[in-house]
């Protein structure tokens, strides 16, 4: 039997077009993702490339996802204050560490296939199964009105008013969930996200001296200011941001969607490692694009998205501002599809109501209802006259970074629980360099959040 | 003829079904995704959880205090 050989109709509700064996629209679509895996991979030895193509997705939506509009203003604010130097090798460093982590929820997706929110809940039960999502509702919240700032900065550059830049940055979100199918919504949000690689060419533009930047990666420097407790600071508040819960609930929920086993897995780590290194590629780029503005002293530690762009005018072109305008706009699109995805597929799973993106509108309405609601408030929020943005910009990112230690801490349990990973668990390899990661972020976020909380810290000179 | 088309449609969702259940693992459907039960928790387990929830309550309240004075002391 073949892929067209299906006689089920799709596009009505479970008890309309479930067959009799309890086969659902979500199963049938599902299937045939996987019946195209199986014959790429009965092929693969003639065309290797086309099952990597089939597989990848999460990995990478979740990485790109990650550079954000905030992450990407930080970056730029980066350059800004250090230029071509130690932070260069140091954002590698930080995506390696979120591969670390991200690779256990490829995992836990594949061997389980249930969302980690759902694993939660049937795992730990009810009560602390509640703190975690409430965690990441309140996180997804705030983080939703970041991407909408920065949707509405990266368009504000081009004149558009913010009115339209939120609707037009809430459709998008929208139509990419129309197809209702996971395969249609990955590969439109893709399309989305290779924008974020628009700040190499800015990069480029800028002229960066090549032997600063092979230098910066030998010899982690230089370090203009030396250590100090900024430094620190800063150090500590990028690793905590480097992994945020949105990421683990997205990329497990995407890999169940997705329909991925655990023969995916070994391509799920592919997938993700090359979102990681095109994430980090971005997130060098964006450095080295704003690096002319600490070579020119312009004191950038208050620019928001456009601010960056505009300042770039004088000294890289209009050309380069426009294109570092469309990263900034790219960057909060991307994240305000996948992280308002990530909110709907915990609410579902909690709810246990239908979760996936493969459902028809109405059997799972209350999914799209969730996905767009979040959305939807985030982005009225922005419009909200007065609306502290900038605190709210602040702010999110150290509720980002208290909020991890236990979601991480989750995740770990999760992965070495023999009884639902089977041989999936994680090895010593694997429990060593999760643990490291664990404790790097639990300390970063004590020493962010403590610092934050009494800035009076800042002044001790190391 | 109607008994006909009947019985041709039913062939067909017979088939389908198995094909689908052929493409996918069992617990891969929807039908089957409860079957896993509460972890038991360790002593340990439960303090590490009750101390991160801890943690964060005492930050997110001291971020509100200290919100609070930064409202307070620009007014």
């Amino acid at each position: 039997m073949n892929n067209s050989d299906f006689s089920v109709n799709v596009d009505t509700d479970p008890m309309e077009g479930a067959t009799p064996g309890g086969i659902t629209p979500e199963d049938i679509k599902r299937a045939r993702d996987r019946w195209s895996v199986r014959t790429a991979r009965e092929k693969g030895r003639k065309r290797p490339w086309n099952l990597l193509w089939l597989l990848i997705g999460p990995g990478i939506l979740v990485m790109l996802g990650e550079n954000d509009g905030p992450s990407m203003i930080s970056y730029a604010q980066t350059g800004a204050t250090y230029g071509i130097g130690f932070f260069i090798p140091f954002i590698l460093f930080t995506f390696g560490m979120a591969f670390v982590v991200q690779e256990m929820t490829v995992r836990l997706g594949a061997a389980t296939k249930r969302g980690h929110a759902e694993l939660i809940y049937t795992r730990f039960g009810r009560f602390w199964g509640f703190f975690a999502l409430a965690d990441l509702v309140f996180l997804n919240l705030l983080t939703l009105v970041t991407e909408f700032i920065a949707i509405r900065a990266g368009l504000g550059f081009f004149g558009v008013p913010p009115v339209l830049a939120v609707l037009g940055g809430f459709l998008l979100v929208m139509g990419a969930t129309l197809g209702q199918r996971y395969w249609t919504w990955e590969r439109i949000t893709l399309g989305f996200a290779v924008f974020n690689l628009i700040f190499v060419p800015v990069a480029i533009m800028v002229h960066p001296v090549a032997g600063q930047v092979v230098r910066s990666f030998l010899t982690w420097g230089p370090l203009p200011g030396g250590v100090n407790a900024v430094f620190i600071l800063l150090i500590m508040s990028n690793i905590g941001a480097t992994v945020t819960p949105w990421m683990l609930f997205f990329q497990q929920s995407a890999v169940v969607d997705k329909g991925m086993t655990g023969a995916d897995i070994k391509l799920g780590r592919i997938d993700t490692a090359l979102g990681a290194i095109l994430a980090a590629t971005a997130a060098i780029a964006t450095l080295l694009a704003a690096a002319p503005l600490f070579n020119h002293h312009i004191q950038a530690s208050n620019f928001q998205g456009a601010d960056f762009a505009q300042a770039l005018v004088p000294l890289v072109g209009k050309v380069a501002a426009s294109l570092f305008a469309i990263g900034i706009f790219e960057a909060g699109l991307v994240a305000a599809i996948t992280i308002s995805t990530s909110s709907a597929y915990a609410f579902g799973e909690v709810m246990d109501q239908a979760h996936s993106l493969n459902s028809g509108l109405r059997e799972a309405w209350r999914f799209y209802g969730a996905l767009l609601a979040a959305a939807g408030i985030a982005g009225v929020l922005v419009l909200i006259p007065h609306a502290p943005l900038v605190f709210i910009v602040l702010i999110v990112n150290v509720i980002a970074v208290l909020a991890m230690p236990p979601a991480i801490v989750f995740l770990i349990l999760l992965v070495n629980d023999r009884e639902i990973m089977g041989e999936y668990a994680n090895g010593r390899l694997a429990n060593f360099l999760g643990i490291a990661v664990t404790v790097l972020l639990v300390l970063a976020g004590l020493i962010y959040g403590l610092t934050t909380v009494f800035p009076q810290l800042l002044n001790l000179k190391l | 003829m109607k008994n006909n088309s009947v019985y041709a449609n039913d062939i067909a969702t017979q088939q389908s079904e198995a094909w689908v259940r052929e493409m996918l693992e069992p617990d891969q459907l929807s039908s089957a995704k409860h079957t896993v039960g509460l972890l038991k928790l360790t002593g340990k387990m439960v303090v590490l959880l009750w101390g991160l929830r801890v943690y964060v309550v005492l930050m997110v309240v001291m971020i509100g205090l200290q919100i609070w004075n930064t409202l307070h002391a620009g007014s």
